[in-house]
């Protein structure tokens, strides 16, 4: 019986940075301080074709770009280890292939090429300023799932089900449940139950992709990851490379477990680019013909990519540019007033450009309330990071946000600098209002207003009711140079659904246009 | 009046009626061990002072028993610093749990509903870690554990109450006073507040009533007011430290409508002029009559 020893220790390598990586997940959650603690975005420092877009898509180098470095190093030296000992997703669709029990015997389509053609639409786009390799790239992808869907997910149903046990309140077992929910609290669960606008869309994308591996093992892997290609395309001369010897009998055994479609034939030849080095033919060869080893430079087999495919990606990268930018969004002057991007955002325009939608800002928001948009920002912004002050405020002297961003789209800021950051301004609607429409007293908004110098204030006024006698009322007011915009009055006040103050983006700092002030 | 106390306390009195009617003097500060309606006590150690004030009104053996589960409910309402005085100060807080388990307390329980973020409100205060760090059971409140109750009172006639408040055996309220922008003030009966669920913003349509009806409903076994350091503009958040006035002071009693007229009187307003203390006067919760009480000052 063959040992597989280097089986063995891939899936321990594997396992340990899934593991580091679901570790830095969860530990990106406040714990009350102004900081996490932790370096949660350390899988996004070290990708390369986040690095790469955004150097190409802003001209800036991202705070993880020598990490990155060190990632593209390792590709050319010893190939896609990335992808086979290291990325979380790739560990991820291991795991789901490893229920695909059909081995239906191989066939190579050429689909492989289609994720270099992927590759090359997006760092076209990304050259031509639009910064669309996030979407895709399977660490942003992977953060991005996990956090606006797979983790609310697996929260809705421990809470369920602990809350279920509490209301049914029986001896013994409740005490039970309840001890262990309590460590779940303490450990893998959020503070509290987070929701997401698109959370079952984007959730439904997720375990679509993962399903594939059903239809074929790392489909993913295989024929759409743009940082697969990325790394494809570094590893194409490594050093350490895969041989066949002499005693291989073409018995097809390797072409058949290749996860990877990278061995494309019954005598064992291998497209290096595509291999994984999972090293699992290594293992399985029967003749022990197969071995890994640091050879030079050698002529493998090509990538094959056809010419004319290539043109067609990079001519439609480009033309994607001027496709996104066709809308009225794109116009000079024009603002969403529901657009309100966290404190510490870029202007629009840069924000754009450097924000790769992975998602940690809204991970890591203390109050749930930043959430992906659909098409405030245009189809361009899908996915980049709104506050949604119904939803959740902006914490006044909180700076996570900042912090977690990979791409600086969202500045990492003071608590000083924080706290005179405008995001938006409140207005009131005195149709709803309580003491405007009503003359119901209500201070709800001016007590929660957290600026030392209240942007709240309250003006006392006499009101005569229908019956009754003249009585003495405060009305909230706005003072605008104060107001920050943090729509936590929106999320408290007492008339729900359509709240009697609300946020709009005007009076953003980042702006020099959204001004309502001559004097801003 | 435990056993230990009223031993003591016949063995004064012994002594007292044996000495010679010319000791004046002396059987005059005997008195002080009669027990005052209010502590108030100044000094630079918060604990220390803490526990002055206690001792003014009988000292903790008298309101904590041996075996008592205790909830202890600070004002934990802001992502403020103690020096921004938006919470109740942590040294006040620890050094009132400490003397509850000196008491011989089983457990003691340290929560608020804060108004905003609860895991930066109760870092940030310095409340979770001190409270802690003197043993107490400091946890977030948890929406289950909210039970709709019957209140009972003439603006609150049910709401959803936090379950540990109602079957604890002791309850000390130890609010921080500080200024409001509808209520003038903030200081015990207002911090009751931190023990509703629900939406708590609608109270405000009837604060001062409200806030009577929960403080006859919840009856605390003591106040502890914390004015080490008090809040005097921009309430009840605060920010600027200019607001803030260092008085280094604790005050203790069991009466809820006298230890907030009693709080008033250090933002030079009167007891009568906060609707709540005025309209739980005339309710017969307490008095706002501090002319009629026994008001002991210490220094420590």
């Amino acid at each position: 019986m063959k040992t597989h020893t280097v089986r063995t220790l891939r899936r321990l390598s594997q396992g340990i940075f899934l593991l580091l990586f679901l570790f830095l997940f969860i530990q990106t959650e406040s714990k009350g301080l102004d900081q996490l603690g932790y370096p949660v975005r350390i899988f996004l420092d070290f990708d390369p074709l986040i690095a790469l877009a955004t150097l190409l898509s802003a001209h800036f180098i991202v705070a993880g770009f020598f990490f990155s470095l060190i990632v593209v190093v390792l590709t050319v030296f010893a190939g896609r280890v990335f992808c086979g000992w290291i990325c979380p997703l790739g560990t991820l669709h291991n795991m789901v292939g490893f229920f695909n029990r059909r081995r239906p015997a191989p066939v190579h389509r050429g689909w492989h090429t289609l994720k270099y053609y992927i590759l090359f639409f997006l760092l076209v786009s990304s050259l031509f300023t639009a910064q669309l390799a996030g979407i895709m790239d399977p660490v942003s992808f992977l953060i991005r799932s996990l956090s606006l869907s797979v983790y609310p997910l697996v929260n809705y149903l421990a809470r369920a089900f602990f809350d279920t046990v509490y209301t049914l309140d029986i001896p013994v077992i409740t005490d039970g449940s309840e001890w262990v929910y309590d460590i779940m609290k303490g450990t893998i669960l959020s503070f509290e139950q987070p929701y997401f606008l698109q959370g079952i869309f984007i959730g439904l994308l997720f375990f679509l992709i993962l399903g594939l591996n059903l239809y074929e093992r790392r489909f993913w892997c295989r024929y759409l990851c743009p940082l697969g290609a990325l790394l494809g395309i570094l590893s194409r001369f490594a050093f350490l490379k895969r041989s066949v010897s002499e005693g291989c009998t073409s018995c097809g055994l390797c072409e058949k477990v290749c996860p990877n479609g990278a061995i494309i034939d019954g005598e064992g030849r291998g497209r290096g680019s595509e291999c994984l080095y999972c090293m699992d033919c290594d293992d399985l060869c029967p003749e022990g013909a197969i071995t890994f080893g640091w050879k030079g430079r050698g002529e493998g087999v090509p990538i094959d990519l056809s010419r004319r495919n290539a043109v067609v990606s990079l001519v439609a990268g480009a033309a994607a540019v001027p496709l996104l930018r066709i809308v009225p969004q794109s116009r000079r002057g024009w603002f969403n007033a529901a657009l309100i991007r966290p404190p510490g955002a870029l202007d629009e325009g840069e924000f754009l450009r450097r924000c790769v939608r992975c998602g940690e800002c809204m991970k890591v928001c203390i109050t749930n309330g930043l959430q992906p948009t659909l098409l405030e920002a245009g189809l361009e912004g899908v996915w980049t990071p709104r506050l949604v002050p119904k939803i959740g405020y902006c914490e006044f002297r909180c700076t996570l946000c900042g912090q977690v961003c990979p791409t600086g789209a969202i500045q990492e800021l003071t608590v000083p600098e924080k706290e005179r950051v405008k995001i938006g301004m409140a207005a009131i609607d005195t149709g709803r209002c309580l003491p405007y429409a009503y003359d119901i007293p209500c201070i709800v908004c001016e007590e929660v207003c957290p600026t030392p110098e209240k942007a709240i204030w309250l003006e006392t006024v006499k009101v005569q009711p229908r019956e009754g006698e003249e009585t003495v009322l405060q009305l909230p007011r706005v003072d605008i140079e104060r107001c920050v915009g943090c729509g936590i009055c929106e999320a408290r006040c007492p008339v729900q659904g359509r709240p009697a103050i609300y946020v709009i983006s005007t009076n953003e700092s980042r702006s020099d246009g959204n001004q309502l002030l001559l004097n801003p | 009046m435990n056993r230990r106390d009223f031993l003591k306390r016949a063995c004064i009195t012994g002594i007292g009626l044996s000495i010679p009617g010319t000791l004046d003097s002396l059987i005059g500060s005997l008195y002080a061990f009669e027990y005052a309606d209010i502590g108030v006590a100044r000094g630079a150690s918060h604990e220390a002072a803490t526990k002055a004030a206690i001792d003014a009104i009988g000292g903790i053996r008298r309101f904590i028993s041996r075996g008592d589960i205790v909830v202890v409910k600070p004002n934990i309402g802001w992502d403020r610093t103690p020096e921004q005085a938006a919470n109740t100060n942590p040294e006040v807080v620890a050094g009132l749990v400490k003397l509850c388990y000196d008491a011989g307390a089983k457990r003691v329980k340290v929560f608020d509903n804060p108004c905003v973020d609860p895991r930066r409100s109760y870092r940030q205060s310095g409340i979770a870690d001190a409270a802690s760090a003197a043993g107490a059971e400091v946890a977030f409140m948890d929406d289950r554990k909210f039970k709709d109750v019957a209140i009972g009172g003439r603006a609150l006639k049910k709401w959803p109450i936090y379950t540990d408040v109602l079957e604890a055996d002791k309850v000390i309220n130890v609010p921080i006073a500080k200024v409001h922008g509808l209520s003038t003030l903030t200081l015990g009966m207002k911090n009751w507040m931190g023990v509703m669920g629900g939406w708590r913003g609608r109270i405000h349509q009837n604060l001062h009533q409200s806030l009577v009806d929960i403080s006859q409903f919840i009856r605390p076994t003591l106040i502890v007011l914390d004015a080490v350091r008090i809040l005097t503009g921009h309430g009840p958040q605060g920010g600027y430290l200019e607001d803030v006035k260092v008085l280094n002071t604790v005050i203790a009693g069991t009466d809820q409508v006298a230890v907030d007229a009693y709080g008033a009187t250090l933002f030079y307003l009167k007891g009568s002029s906060l609707g709540y203390v005025r309209l739980g006067h005339e309710a017969g919760l307490g008095t706002m009559d501090l002319s009629r009480l026994i008001i002991r000052k210490i220094d420590v």
